[in-house]
């Protein structure tokens, strides 16, 4: 793995500020720094006006240079995520199908799919993969639809090789994205017609069959070779359909894209950018934004969320589904729907709530089931993602807000910070409340005063008071214990009265376009960037502000450069 | 002649030998880094210590000469009718130090259970409490740091966004070793979370079965016979193993494509499906011969949250009584269970705030920190005394066990790794002195208590742990 190997005994890093993982300029300019916020929220206000992104305004000037050379890091064997692999088992029966339980995906930093090209699997999950493939193949010769769709031929009997051959070769064509050798193909159908001779029944051996490709390590496994030996490798046609149907639709390739791949189109600039652009006017292109910025903001996290519900009557089994699903449809919205300005995600006050949620916000539910949309109100203190109760919740504690959690996500999953871990060995009590500090931003001020905390809580507290507004489970407040809410302050030098003013000042904090540059990318390469691939990520993130920051420019610019099409050497 | 012999007859082209020889072959690629071997004794079967294996920031790792320090140790323990099985019951978050060590030092009478530890007394006899052990590696990864070197015997690495092990633990070290007859080569059983601190090696973790009814219905569905249940092998084993085989071959096509780092992975996901393979062998063949085995009661299906609270104890007595069941049946002889994670923030019954959140915002003496370990321990007691009461000739299975239950830190609070709460349970078949505390004053290495358990197990083991962890000492007053 390219991964920068972690030093065994890093020395405390108690003092330490961010650390930069890429080379972008990290301070934000004094040019930046002097703006008055009042100046930053007018320019907001006139739309899209490019001049008032930081990002274009500097370089808006020169014409974009070409791509840079890239140094592609190691191919990784990637494997299937969950939620991969359940996509894949719809796309490829024409059934719902039940799938058992399969072993949990891990999470590397932040992502699954870099989990998934990192991880081993164990032994139980191994069974468990053997018990999937049954379930589902038993499923699929006892569905009529399901079987219907797949028996391309009409067996002759139990012995039919050659109609076992045709379908099971069709299926793994699709199941493993590449064609089969005749060699598998002849190996899949003796078994089928083995096992069918001995149960008695074509179906029955036809299940063994379904099975084995849904076992075989060519279906689990995404393999990334490349072509030819050198450094820089260009994917296969069939790799490259695969890269890019799992980014843009969570989910194996369909025929057309495998045609693509097979006929050599798809290794064309053209060929790339029209698939690209037809699977992203796809509805599947919903299954693949969602499960971006589900690993990328973590939602993966929601399903074992901890609420105490003595202290949060709001708090139910089913909030954190919903607050997932509020976040999902507004990141829908924004980068299917009419392809605005990624940053409007931290400030638009379009969202999407079911009743919970309505009741949750105070506003009114528009939809007696299911999530209806909604423009928040203007007075009402809360907007954009960091409104949201996916966001709230998440970065809290099971009885309590916490400005430590909100304000390191800020920084390290919105602006791609590092902030180091509290040492070991200390005391990390936090002060009950009482009278003489009711509010968190009293009870916090350890923090900042004593220095073996303040280094790296200085970075993450100050942005987290902002949005102490909202309690633990997402509620407004005004007040805490009895005292009024001080939520202002500042994020790196540009100042904030609340909630609502910050995530504007997030928005237009110049990391957030690389840093969601750089998120894609990982996602998209399965693996951490490499040093030889950080100035293709410079010119991305350039061309995403560029662009206005439409994320769909963004998806299509990164399935068209070398870093998505190549490969390095093997490792 | 059995279903499954004329299956194979008909097809024998499904069981053609093995080009690559006999399977499983012993492979010495990737051996357990932190364990070093001396000469076998001939009891045992081959190592499957190849399973052992993984990749760390890109380099399988092959660290260790495990047959280099040879020397004629101890002789094999003397052989039992019963197996002697092994297994880590881990809870996160620590203890209360203070009202976790007991009073007075010494054997039987001359030391008494602390608070902390009160749930236990009707085992008292049966269990060994060791105290104020630390773990030696640098504690730069809260709770991580210590769990790693507590049963890896190395460090975790990484972050606590990032992190993990550098060698497997000690349940999988002892699955290669006594868990390879078996139906299952170990258990690995999770009440709040299936993330439980099991690894095969880097970046391999071994999830763990949470669900009562799952893990019944894994061990006791209908593959499962018990002793003298006769009857037609079902033919189904033999097709899946007729799957296998082919799985088995595409996997090894693929491994040709393969760098160093992702063959290692690749060759995990083999030792898995050979691992099952030999599973589907062992259930056509008639089942252990074990007085106390029997089909255990099917679990409650469902076990809804109370109040927003997960049902702590209900699920932790269904998990508990299938992996007696299990061991009595001799399905497996290693298990490692988990009742909550490090960092768990878990809302035990009563309790103001989750677990985590407590250990670091309550005020000493932390009564609620206090209050949930009581619990903790409480659910221990109810699976010792399980074990306990189902007899294995004149003992029990209690007796046929070595059990080390502990956690990541001594004191949560501070993140501390001395004073490690340890207490090992059972005599793992005479070769353990019970009924024993000791205490430490000087904070020894804890991997002198996991050394003595290794060898309790009949590993000719040397020496354990590497740097600071290192040790060739055991902890004397508990051998036998």
């Amino acid at each position: 793995m390219p991964a920068p190997a972690p030093p065994l005994h890093p020395a405390r890093v108690a003092a330490a500020g961010p650390v930069q993982r890429d080379r972008g300029p990290r301070a934000p300019g004094p040019l930046r720094r002097a703006a008055p916020l009042v100046t930053l929220l007018a320019l907001a206000a006139c739309g899209d006006d490019p001049a008032t992104k930081p990002g274009a305004t500097d370089t808006a000037a020169e014409p974009r240079g070409p791509a840079p050379e890239v140094a592609p890091g190691s191919p990784a064997l990637r494997r299937l995520t969950l939620s991969q692999y359940t996509h894949a088992i719809r796309d490829l029966f024409a059934a719902d199908l039940y799938i058992p339980q399969l072993e949990p995906d891990n999470d590397v930093e932040g992502l699954l799919s870099l989990g998934a090209s990192t991880t081993s699997v164990s032994a139980y999950g191994v069974e468990l993969y053997e018990t999937a493939a049954l379930t589902i193949a038993e499923q699929v010769v006892e569905t009529p639809d399901a079987l219907g769709a797949l028996l391309s031929c009409t067996p002759s009997g139990a012995g039919d090789v050659a109609c076992a051959a045709e379908v099971l070769g069709a299926l793994g064509h699709r199941a493993w994205r590449r064609s089969l050798t005749d060699d598998e193909v002849s190996r899949l159908a003796d078994l089928a017609v083995a096992v069918g001779t001995a149960d008695g029944s074509f179906n029955a051996g036809l299940m063994y069959g379904i099975a084995a490709i849904l076992q075989s390590p060519n279906f689990l496994y995404r393999v990334e070779h490349g072509e030819g030996d050198g450094p820089v490798r260009p994917l296969t046609g069939h790799e490259l359909a695969t890269r890019l149907s799992f980014l843009l639709w969570n989910s194996i390739p369909d025929e057309a894209l495998l045609a693509a791949a097979a006929d050599g189109s798809l290794l064309t600039d053209a060929g790339l950018e029209a698939e690209a652009r037809r699977l992203l006017a796809d509805p599947r292109a919903s299954d693949g934004v969602r499960n971006l910025f589900e690993e990328v903001y973590h939602l993966y996290h929601m399903d074992s969320l901890v609420k105490d519900p003595l202290v949060f009557t709001y708090a139910s089994p089913e909030l954190g589904q919903s607050a997932r699903e509020e976040t999902l449809l507004s990141i829908e919205a924004l980068v299917l729907g009419d392809g605005g300005d990624f940053r409007e995600l931290f400030t638009t006050q379009r969202t999407f709530v079911d009743r919970r949620l309505a009741a949750l916000y105070g506003v009114p539910a528009v939809t007696p089931e299911g999530f209806g949309e909604v423009t928040l109100p203007d007075d009402g203190g809360r907007r954009g993602l960091f409104g949201q109760a996916s966001f709230l919740l998440l970065q809290s504690h099971a009885t309590s807000s916490s400005a430590t959690r909100r304000g390191k996500f800020i920084r390290t999953v919105v602006l791609c910070q590092d902030i180091p871990a509290p040492p070991a060995d200390v005391d990390t009590a936090i002060p009950e409340a009482d009278a003489t500090s009711p509010t968190l931003r009293q009870r916090l001020e350890t923090h900042l005063t004593n220095p073996s905390c303040a280094g790296c809580h200085t970075l993450t507290d100050p942005i987290g008071l902002g949005f102490e507004n909202f309690d633990g489970i997402a509620r407004w407040r005004t007040t805490e214990n009895g005292a009024t809410i001080d939520a202002s302050g500042d994020l790196d030098g540009v100042p904030f009265a609340d909630a609502w003013e910050l995530g504007e000042v997030v928005a237009q904090h110049e990391r957030v376009g690389p840093c969601m540059t750089r998120h894609l990318y990982r996602y998209g390469t399965g693996r951490l960037e490499s040093s030889g691939e950080q100035p293709l990520l410079d010119w991305l993130s350039d061309g995403f502000a560029r662009s206005g920051y439409r994320f769909s420019d963004l998806l299509v610019d990164t399935v068209l450069s070398d870093g998505f099409r190549t490969v390095g050497e093997l490792q | 002649m059995s279903t499954d012999d004329r299956w194979a007859r008909r097809l024998s082209w499904l069981w053609r030998p093995d080009p690559r020889g006999p399977r499983p072959a012993p492979r010495l690629a990737a051996p357990s880094p932190a364990l070093q071997l001396g000469a076998r004794p001939p009891a045992f079967a081959p190592s499957r210590r190849g399973l052992l294996r993984g990749a760390l920031g890109g380099v399988p790792v092959a660290v260790g000469l495990p047959w280099l320090e040879i020397f004629a140790g101890r002789t094999a323990r003397a052989e039992t009718l019963y197996p002697v099985r092994f297994g880590v019951w881990f809870w996160g978050n620590g203890v209360r130090p203070e009202q976790w060590i007991p009073a007075g030092e010494g054997v039987g009478d001359a030391w008494a259970l602390s608070e902390e530890l009160a749930a236990l007394a009707n085992v008292k006899s049966k269990i060994s409490v060791a105290s104020g052990f630390a773990v030696k590696v640098p504690n730069y990864i809260p709770h991580w740091s210590g769990a790693g070197g507590l049963l890896t015997g190395l460090d975790a690495v990484g972050d606590d966004e990032d992190w993990t092990v550098q060698g497997p633990t000690i349940d999988q070290i002892l699955a290669g070793e006594i868990g390879t007859t078996t139906i299952f080569s170990s258990l690995e059983v999770g009440v709040d979370t299936n993330e439980i601190f099991s690894f095969t090696g880097p970046n391999a973790r071994n999830p763990a079965e949470t669900d009562p009814l799952t893990l019944y219905e894994r061990i006791f569905g209908p593959t499962f016979r018990e002793p003298g249940e006769g009857g037609a092998v079902d033919p189904r084993l033999g097709y899946r193993r007729s799957v296998l085989d082919g799985v088995m071959g595409d996997v090894d096509a693929l491994k040709a494509q393969l760098g160093a780092s992702d063959r290692v992975r690749l060759e995990a996901h083999l030792d898995g499906l050979r691992t099952l393979e030999q599973r589907l062998a062992r259930l056509q063949e008639d089942p252990p011969d074990l007085e106390s085995c029997t089909r255990p009661d099917e679990p409650d299906s469902v076990y809804p949250d109370v109040d927003g609270r997960m049902q702590i104890t209900a699920r932790a007595q269904a998990l508990h009584d299938v992996m007696a069941m299990a061991l009595a049946c001799d399905q497996t002889r290693v298990f490692s269970f988990q009742l909550s994670r490090p960092v768990a923030n878990l809302l035990f019954p009563g309790s103001p705030d989750g677990h985590h959140n407590l250990t670091h915002d309550e005020p000493s003496p932390q009564p609620e920190v206090h209050a949930i370990t009581m619990q903790i321990i409480a659910e221990l007691g109810y699976f010792l005394e399980k074990l306990d009461s189902i007899p294995e000739g004149d003992e029990t299975l209690l007796d046929h066990c070595g059990i080390l239950c502990t956690s990541e830190h001594g004191e949560a609070r501070t993140h501390a790794i001395t004073d490690i709460p340890i207490v090992i349970a059972g005599g793992a078949g005479g070769a353990l002195q019970t009924d024993v505390h000791y205490r430490s004053y000087t904070d020894e290495n804890v991997g002198k208590v996991t050394l003595t358990l290794l060898r309790a197990m009949g590993l000719n083991a040397t020496s354990w742990g590497a740097g600071d962890t290192y040790t060739t000492d055991g902890l004397s007053v508990l051998e036998r």
